[in-house]
């Protein structure tokens, strides 16, 4: 495999953008990522793009197709990659491989989305054999009230309080506030974050991400061409994807087993970050920054110990104690994640790359965490998908 | 008091058998695999041979966590208005087998991890032709029931 360098990268600020379509939102990000990386659409060899569900893509999730398109059509190949939440960390990595493997020197990796109002049912499908919607159906458990059942289980076995949960929203905001990208940029106390609606106990409006619009892109290349514009690039060591292991307890559906060895944990999370670290040659503990997909905060606390970044029970402790901002020993989601972003589903991947292109480049400003060299980034979605990639540079 | 007819919310899920609720699922008799609902085939990776079964599991289990549903939830579920806030839990049976369901109780407040539950069948609305439509739920037992 070559080595892969991000070359450059753009956002779309997120927010609700009623009268932009999701094709313009991506044409900003693309431009931008374009400008950044000093290269013209024409020499974009190919297009691996996030499939949108709620937007664009002619129905079909062809949003790669638009975004050429929209940029004007030069006849390139291009890869609408679907992964329900993780599809924009699926697009990144069908770019790092099309890079690594040889095929290409430049490629455009890109993921928008336009996202409806309020609650979003989680399955596209009305139909009774399909397990999601049948346990929306028969139950009811939309996926904030998932998130509350995984965090209860974890407040009975470490003690985790309600103000623990709380300081993770205090501590994404005092963050994410230096952030013009992101849609929610103030301040929270953390009577602010106890005092928002209950959503589903013990989880309040401000400890779940909402939804949002938004568009990132990045221009990946070979190292051949990343140093002729280049003095300093950003290299994209791993990436991965994963899906979930068939015994890891994680209620999906109506059942699943209960797991005989282990906890229970989003198996396929732990399955590309490990991966992406050990082709990465990287230890859980040489990780300078993490950007990681907190739909809640109960995953700042539950991701870190899964992955091996900290011991099981240790995370509420390094929140307290301010570990987790950029300052910190592990500093977790600098951009401000998705509690100060909005979740555009599947812009997020992209999103996070950006971020972590920023950080190695010094270029975070308030948010930055300092002389970080090793950056790794996850994302989660729908059907038991993650992925995950290890920036360095 | 009028008595409502009552159908299931989804037909083969569940059933009241002579041994009280049953949730109707199936069960690998290669690799011992409990499946809700019934599967066709065993998706167990490390299973030699798909040797397919139906399989009854309830009454008991434990509550592994739950939570309480304090706002309407979107479509396709539903609910009776006003609505109040229904509690769910994750159950694991002790065939082996971990559940979503409803939560049967009073106080959605008073569950308790770990708590020993038992499985009820009982109706979560009233559909337009006034039948009241049925799930499943787990009940904690009352103590010195188990
Ligand atoms: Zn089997």
């Amino acid at each position: 495999m070559r080595d892969v360098a991000v070359l450059g990268a753009g956002m779309h600020p997120w927010g609700k953008f009623a009268d932009r379509s999701v094709t313009a939102m991506c044409r900003v990000a693309t431009e931008a990522a374009l400008a950044d990386a000093g290269v013209a659409w024409r020499d974009v060899e190919a297009v691996a793009a996030a499939s949108s569900r709620f937007s664009g893509g002619k129905g079909w999730g062809l949003n790669g197709n638009d975004v050429v398109e929209e940029m004007g059509s030069t006849g390139i190949p291009v890869y609408n990659l679907s992964a329900g939440c993780a599809a924009g960390g699926n697009a990144f990595n069908i770019g790092w491989l099309l890079v690594a493997s040889g095929a290409h020197d430049c490629v455009l990796v890109v993921g928008g989305e336009k996202m409806p109002k309020g609650f979003i049912q989680t399955s596209g499908l009305e139909e009774d054999t399909d397990p999601e919607h049948l346990r929306q159906l028969c139950v009811g458990m939309p996926g904030p009230t998932f998130w509350a059942a995984l965090c209860r289980r974890r407040m009975k076995d470490f003690g985790t309080s309600e103000e623990d949960l709380a300081r993770i929203a205090v501590k994404a905001h005092r963050i994410g506030k230096h952030n013009t990208n992101a849609r929610f940029r103030q301040e929270f106390t953390m009577e602010d974050v106890l005092g928002s609606a209950m959503v589903s106990y013990p989880l309040h409006l401000y400890e779940i991400c909402p939804v949002s619009d938004g568009a990132a892109a990045v221009v990946i290349c070979s190292a051949d061409v990343a140093r002729k514009r280049t003095t300093r690039p950003v290299w994209a060591a791993s990436s991965s994807v994963a899906t979930a292991r068939f015994d890891d307890g994680l209620p999906r559906g109506l059942g699943t087993v209960v797991p005989q060895a282990g906890p229970t944990c989003h198996s396929e999370a732990s399955l590309a970050v490990g991966k992406a670290l050990e082709s990465a040659a990287v230890a859980p503990t040489e990780l300078d920054l993490v950007e990681l997909q907190d739909n809640t905060v109960f995953y700042e606390l539950a991701f870190p110990e899964d992955w091996g970044l900290c011991q099981p029970g240790e995370a509420e402790r390094l929140v307290e104690k301010g570990e987790t901002l950029p300052t910190g020993k592990l500093p977790i989601n600098p951009s401000g994640g998705f509690l100060c972003f909005g979740e555009a589903t599947t812009a997020m991947g992209v999103f996070q790359i950006c971020e972590l292109t920023w950080q190695l480049r010094e270029q975070a400003g308030a948010r930055q965490v300092p002389g970080a060299k090793i950056a790794l980034a996850q994302t989660l979605g729908l059907g038991g998908n993650a992925t995950a990639a290890v920036l360095k540079n | 008091m009028t008595t409502h007819e009552r159908i299931p919310v989804m037909e083969g899920l569940f059933a009241e058998t002579a041994e009280g609720p049953r949730l109707l699922g199936s069960r690998c008799q290669t690799c011992s695999t409990p499946y809700f609902p019934r599967s066709a085939v065993c998706h167990n990776p490390d299973c030699g041979e798909s040797r397919m079964e139906n399989a009854d599991f309830g009454p008991r289990g434990r509550l592994w966590s739950c939570a309480i549903q304090n706002y309407p939830p979107p479509l396709p579920a539903r609910y009776e208005e006003p609505y109040i806030p229904y509690a769910v839990g994750v159950v694991d049976l002790d065939e082996g087998l971990r559940v979503v369901a409803r939560m049967s109780v009073d106080d959605p407040d008073s569950l308790e991890l770990d708590a020993e539950v038992e499985l009820t069948i009982e109706p979560i609305y009233r559909d337009d032709e006034g039948r009241d439509v049925t799930t499943w739920k787990f009940k904690p037992l009352q103590p010195g029931r188990s």
